[in-house]
C-alpha cells in the first residue's frame, strides 16, 4: 500500500521540488540576517529544522495514494474541527491571539493544519455521489462545511486564514463544473452576509485595519504604521537592494513581525527589485507546475486535490505579498515557505506532498 | 471510483475537457495577479525608490525604555526596609554614534575627559554592543548631578550619548540587613546565558532580592519617539507603561533589626530574633556585613576583591551558613533527654571538683576548683560541666543524639534563603564501623554532654530550638516573608507559616527547663548579665571551644547566649553568637540584654508617651 514502485518515482516533479528548495534557502538566509528576540540567529536554524520535518511529512504523504486520504477526509475534518475547538479550551495566547496548542515541546497552529483537512474534505464532498449532478444541493451541503470552521478561526482571531476558505471552495466548485451563474449567486450571497460578519465576528482592530486600508491617513501612527514602514523598507531597496549590511530598516526594529508575516519586506529591502523578481519567479514556477498537474490529470479526485492545494499556496502568496506591498489590507497570513513558523512550513510541505502524489499516479 | 461523474474529467480521451479549460483560466488569473505585484514593486522600488531611500535615512525613531521600579520590601509594621530613588545612567545609542571610527573615538574621548572615565572602558562598551541598535545601552550607572550637567551642556558635541533616569535601590544605612535583603546588580554573564534577562537588567543576586526576584522585578515599559537630527523629541509614536514590581511584606521588625545591628557593631557573629509563637524572624543579623549600597552601583574590581578576600568573610550569612559547637546551650537538650527518659531527676546531685576522670582521660570544668555540691538546677544555672559529664554518660550518647535530632539539630530549618548549612549531630550508626568493638565511644558522649566534640549547629537552628523550648515543643519553619502583593492583583504569594515538627515532653519537664533557664539569668547564674529588672528573661549561656588549629586560635572561644522572654508567656527568642568573643555570659548575654531592652522597654516607653 505504502510501497512505491519504480514507475511512480519516474514521475516525480523535479522542477516543483527545485523551486521549493530554492525558496527555503532564500527564507533561511533572510532569517539569518535578522536577530529576532533573544534567540538571535537561531531562527534560521529552526526554520531549516522545520523544513526537515516538513520533508518527512512530504515523503509520507507522497507515498500514500491520495484517494485513500480523500476517503478518510471526513474523519480528518472532524479531528481538525476538534483541534480548533480545543484551541479555545487549552490554547496558548500570543500577543492577544489564541492560535496555538501545546503538543509536547512544540506549539501547533491547528488553523494551519486545518487548511489541508479542508481541501481533502471539500474534494470528498464534490466528488461524492450526493454532489451529482452539480447543482444547488451541493451548495447547501458545502455551506456548513465552510461556515463552521470560518467562525471558529475568525474568533481566534486569525482573519487571514479564515478568509482563505471560501475562495478555495469556489475554485474547487468551478473546476468541478458547477454552473457559473449559480456560483455568481453564491458570491453575491456571501457579500450580502458580509455586513453581518463585520458586526458580529470581526474584532475592533480587524475592522480598524480594513478601514485604514481604505483610508491610510485615518491613523498614521497606529495601524498604518506597519504598512508605512514596510513600504519604506521595500521602496528603499530600489533596483539592486541594500545588501545584508545596509538593510537598516529591517534589522532595526522599525519593521514589525519582520520574521513572519512581513519577511517579504525584509527580503525586498535587502535584494531590491531584481531579488524580488527571482523570488516571485520561484513562486510562479511552483504555482504553474501545480496548475499544470491539476490540468493534466484526468482522474477527477486527483485533479481537484491538486488544484485545491495549489490554490492554498497561491492565495497565501498573493494575499501576503499584496498586503506587504500595500495592495491589500493587513490580515495576518504567512508567506508559504518563507515566513518563519513550524506549522506553516509543515503544511506547505504537506500540500506539495499531495501535488507530488497526484503527479506520480497520473498515468496509472 | 465507479460513480459516473459525467462532466468532470471524463476518463475517455479526445472528448473536450471544460474542467481543464477552467483550471488554465485560474492559472491565468494567478499570473495576472503576480504581474500586478511586479508592477507595484516596480513602482515602489524603481520609480519611487529614491524617495523611500530618503525616508529610510530620515527614519530616526528612538526607543526609550522606561525601567519598572523594583518592588519595595516592608517590615511587619509597614516600614520600608529598602526604597527606590531616581539615579542617572550614562547610555549610548549605537545607531546614533558617529559612523566614522575616528570621529566616534573623538566623541568617546570628549566624554571620557568630561566624566573622568577611562577611555578604554568606553571603547570596550562600544565594542560589546550591536552597531545598529536603536536601543540605548547602559555604560555607567550612578552619575552625579555635576556629571549630568556636564553631559547636557556638551550635548551637541556628543552624538549618540544620553543620560537616562532610572530607579535604583536606596538603603537606610549602608550595611542595613545586608544578608537578609541581599544585593541587586546587573545580570552577570552566566545569567545572561540562561536567557531570562537582558543586558543591563537589575537582578537580585542574594538574600530575599534573589529569592523573590521574579516578583520584585516588574515589567519595563517603553516609548517609541521620533527625534530630529539634534536628538530632540518631535513626537511620541507609541508608549507602554511600566508595571512596577510587587511589594513584599516581610516578618522583620525594622526597629529590632536596627537595635540588633547596633548591639553587634564591631563584632563578628550573628543574632536571630524569632517569635516562638509562629516562627516569624523578627531580626536576622550577620556581622561583619558588606556595604550593600556599594554593590548596587558600579563596583570597581579592587573593591570587589577586598570584599571577597576579607578574612572575616562579610558575604557569609552566619545565621544559616556558619556552623559552631553549641557549647553549654546544648545542656538544655541533655537535661530534657534525661528528665524525659527518667535517667535524670531534678534532685540528682553530684560533687564537682573541677575535674572528671574517665579511664586515662581527664575532662575539666570551666571553673578552676569546681562548683562543689550541685543539683540539676544549680548545674543549669552555673553551667557546671562535671555534672553533665557524669549524667550525660548515664543518659547515653545515642539518647542525647535522638533528642537533639527531635529538636531539629542536624536538619535544615527550611528557611527561605539559599545556602543553608545542616549542622551535625553524631549518629550511632555512623560510628559503628569506625570503632573496633562497635558502639559509641564514652569519651564522645562526655564531650557531647556539654555541646562539644562533633556537634555543630547554626544560630538559626538554635533559635528554632529555643522557640520550641519556649512554646512547649513546636518546631516552626522560620518565616521571613508574609506575603507578596501586586497593586492590581492583590496577594500573589503568601506564607501562613508552617510547623515542621513536634517535641513531646511531659509538662513537668517543660516547666523545669523554663524555670532553670529563668534562674540562670535571674538568680545569679551565668546569664546574669542579661538580666533586666521587671522583665523575666530566661536564657542559657554557652562558650564553644574552637579546635585550636594554631596558637593564635587558642583561648578564643565563641560566645553564645540563647534566651527568651517573658519567661512565663514567651513572645521573643533572642539568640546571640559572637565569634571568638570569649565567655558567653560576659560577651553574648549583655548584647542580648540590649536587644531585649530595645524590644520591650522602648516599646513600653513609647506606649506611655502615646497613652
Amino acid at each position: 500500500m505504502v510501497g512505491i514502485d519504480r514507475r511512480l518515482l519516474q514521475n516525480v516533479d523535479w522542477p516543483l521540488l527545485g523551486a521549493t528548495v530554492g525558496l527555503v534557502i532564500l527564507s533561511a538566509s533572510t532569517l539569518a540576517t535578522l536577530s529576532v528576540g533573544r534567540a538571535g540567529g537561531g531562527v534560521a536554524l529552526r526554520q531549516l529544522a522545520w523544513f526537515g520535518v516538513g520533508t518527512l511529512a512530504l515523503l509520507v504523504i507522497a507515498s500514500i495514494d491520495y484517494r485513500r486520504l480523500v476517503r478518510v477526509a471526513p474523519l480528518l475534518y472532524v479531528i481538525g474541527l476538534g483541534a480548533l475547538v480545543a484551541v479555545f479550551a487549552f490554547g496558548r495566547t500570543v500577543s492577544g491571539a489564541r492560535r496555538w496548542l501545546l503538543v509536547g515541546p512544540v506549539s501547533v497552529q491547528p488553523s494551519e493544519l486545518f487548511k489541508i483537512c479542508f481541501v481533502l474534505t471539500a474534494v470528498w464532498l464534490v466528488t461524492s455521489r450526493w454532489a451529482q449532478p452539480m447543482g444547488r444541493a451541493v451548495l447547501v451541503l458545502a455551506a456548513p462545511l465552510v461556515i463552521v470552521p470560518m467562525a471558529l478561526i475568525i474568533k481566534q482571531p486569525d482573519l487571514g486564514t479564515a478568509l482563505l476558505l471560501p475562495p478555495l471552495l469556489v475554485a474547487l466548485l468551478v473546476a468541478a463544473g458547477m454552473r457559473l451563474r449559480l456560483l455568481g449567486g453564491l458570491v453575491l450571497a456571501g457579500l450580502a452576509a458580509a455586513p453581518l460578519a463585520w458586526l458580529v465576528l470581526l474584532k475592533e482592530y480587524q475592522r480598524e485595519r480594513i478601514l485604514v486600508f481604505l483610508d491610510p491617513l485615518r491613523d498614521p501612527l497606529g495601524s498604518a504604521y506597519n504598512v508605512i514602514q514596510a513600504k519604506i523598507a521595500i521602496g528603499s531597496g530600489q533596483l539592486l537592494g541594500k545588501g545584508v549590511a545596509g538593510a537598516t530598516q529591517s534589522r532595526l526594529s522599525f519593521l514589525p513581525e519582520r520574521h513572519t508575516d512581513f519577511i517579504f519586506a525584509v527580503f525586498a529591502e535587502t535584494w531590491g527589485f531584481v531579488g524580488c523578481l527571482v523570488l516571485l519567479a520561484c513562486y510562479a514556477l511552483l504555482l504553474l507546475r501545480g496548475f499544470d498537474i491539476a490540468a493534466s490529470t484526468r482522474e477527477p479526485v486527483g485533479r481537484l486535490v491538486a488544484l485545491g492545494v495549489t490554490c492554498v499556496v497561491a492565495i497565501q502568496v498573493l494575499v501576503n505579498v499584496g498586503m506587504v506591498t500595500g495592495l491589500l489590507p493587513v490580515v495576518g497570513i504567512p508567506l508559504p515557505l518563507m515566513s518563519y513558523g513550524g506549522s506553516s512550513m509543515v503544511v506547505s510541505m504537506m500540500a506539495l506532498g499531495l501535488l507530488l502524489s497526484v503527479r506520480m499516479r497520473q498515468f496509472q | 471510483m465507479s460513480v459516473n461523474l459525467g462532466y468532470v474529467g471524463s476518463p475517455m480521451s479526445g472528448r473536450p475537457d471544460p474542467g481543464r479549460r477552467r483550471i488554465l483560466a485560474m492559472a491565468g488569473i494567478v499570473c495576472a495577479a503576480l504581474l500586478v505585484i511586479v508592477c507595484q514593486l516596480w513602482y515602489l522600488q524603481v520609480l519611487e525608490g529614491g524617495r523611500f531611500q530618503e525616508a529610510s535615512d530620515k527614519n530616526r525613531t528612538r526607543v526609550r525604555p522606561i525601567a519598572a521600579p523594583r518592588g519595595i520590601l516592608f517590615d511587619r509594621h509597614g516600614l520600608p526596609l529598602v526604597d527606590n530613588r531616581p539615579a542617572f545612567t550614562l547610555s549610548l545609542i549605537p545607531r546614533e554614534l558617529e559612523r566614522d571610527p575616528v570621529a566616534r573615538d573623538a566623541t568617546l574621548g570628549r566624554l571620557a575627559s568630561l566624566l573622568q572615565i577611562p577611555f578604554a572602558e568606553l571603547q570596550e562598551a562600544v565594542a560589546r554592543i550591536p552597531p545598529d541598535s536603536i536601543l540605548p545601552v547602559r555604560v555607567r550607572r550612578g552619575l552625579s548631578m555635576e556629571d549630568v550637567a556636564r553631559v547636557e551642556e556638551w550635548k551637541l558635541e556628543l552624538p549618540g550619548v544620553i543620560v537616562e533616569v532610572e530607579p535604583q535601590r536606596a538603603y537606610p544605612t549602608s550595611r542595613f540587613a545586608a544578608h537578609l535583603l541581599g544585593y541587586v546588580r546587573e545580570a552577570n554573564e552566566e545569567q545572561l546565558r540562561q536567557g531570562r534577562y537582558r543586558r543591563g537588567d537589575m537582578v537580585g543576586q542574594s538574600g530575599l532580592e534573589r529569592l523573590l526576584d521574579e516578583f520584585l522585578r516588574g515589567k519595563d515599559g517603553g516609548e517609541r519617539i521620533e527625534v530630529d537630527a539634534m536628538g530632540r523629541q518631535i513626537r511620541l509614536i507609541q508608549s507602554t507603561e511600566p508595571h512596577p514590581g510587587a511589594q513584599v511584606v516581610t516578618t522583620v521588625d525594622r526597629r529590632i533589626q536596627e537595635a540588633a545591628e547596633r548591639a553587634m557593631e564591631g563584632l563578628a557573629g550573628s543574632v536571630v530574633v524569632m517569635d516562638p509563637r509562629n516562627g516569624d524572624v523578627l531580626a536576622m543579623v550577620s556581622t561583619p556585613a558588606f556595604e550593600i549600597d556599594r554593590f548596587t552601583g558600579t563596583i570597581d574590581r579592587s573593591a570587589w576583591l577586598r570584599v571577597i578576600q576579607d578574612p572575616d568573610h562579610p558575604l557569609l550569612n552566619r545565621t544559616i551558613q556558619s556552623q559552631y559547637a553549641p557549647g553549654s546551650v546544648f545542656k538544655i537538650v541533655v537535661a530534657a533527654a534525661g528528665l524525659q527518659e527518667g535517667t535524670l531527676a531534678p534532685t540528682d546531685s553530684t560533687h564537682c571538683t573541677g575535674e572528671f576522670h574517665l579511664g586515662q582521660w581527664t575532662f575539666k570544668d570551666w571553673k578552676e576548683g569546681g562548683h562543689g555540691s550541685v543539683d540539676l538546677l544549680d548545674a543549669m544555672r552555673h553551667s557546671c560541666n562535671v555534672f553533665f559529664y557524669e549524667k550525660g554518660l548515664k543518659i547515653g550518647g545515642p539518647v542525647i543524639a535522638k533528642y537533639a535530632s527531635a529538636f531539629g539539630f542536624g536538619a535544615p530549618t527550611r528557611i527561605d534563603l539559599p545556602g543553608e548549612k545542616l549542622g551535625l549531630i553524631p549518629h550511632p550508626k555512623l560510628r559503628r564501623d569506625r570503632r573496633v568493638g562497635g558502639g559509641w565511644h564514652a569519651g564522645e558522649t562526655v564531650n557531647m554532654s556539654i555541646g562539644q566534640g562533633a556537634v555543630l549547629v547554626t544560630p538559626m537552628q538554635v533559635a528554632r530550638f529555643m522557640s520550641a523550648v519556649a512554646n512547649g515543643g513546636v518546631l516552626w519553619k522560620p518565616r521571613l516573608v508574609q506575603r507578596v502583593e501586586r497593586a492590581d492583583k492583590g496577594a500573589v504569594w503568601s506564607d501562613g507559616g508552617s510547623v515542621t515538627g513536634h517535641v513531646e515532653l511531659s509538662p513537668m519537664v517543660w516547666a523545669f527547663l523554663r524555670q532553670s533557664l529563668w534562674a540562670a539569668v535571674n538568680e545569679g547564674g551565668t546569664g546574669a548579665a542579661a538580666r533586666i529588672p521587671g522583665l523575666d528573661i530566661a536564657g542559657k549561656t554557652g562558650t564553644a571551644q574552637m579546635i585550636a588549629k594554631s596558637r593564635a586560635d587558642r583561648g578564643q572561644d565563641h560566645a553564645w547566649f540563647a534566651s527568651f522572654a517573658p519567661a512565663r508567656a514567651p513572645e521573643v527568642v533572642v539568640v546571640v553568637l559572637v565569634e571568638r568573643g570569649g565567655k558567653g555570659g560576659q560577651v553574648a548575654a549583655p548584647i542580648a540584654r540590649k536587644i531585649f531592652n530595645a524590644i520591650f522597654l522602648e516599646k513600653v516607653a513609647s506606649l506611655d508617651i502615646d497613652g
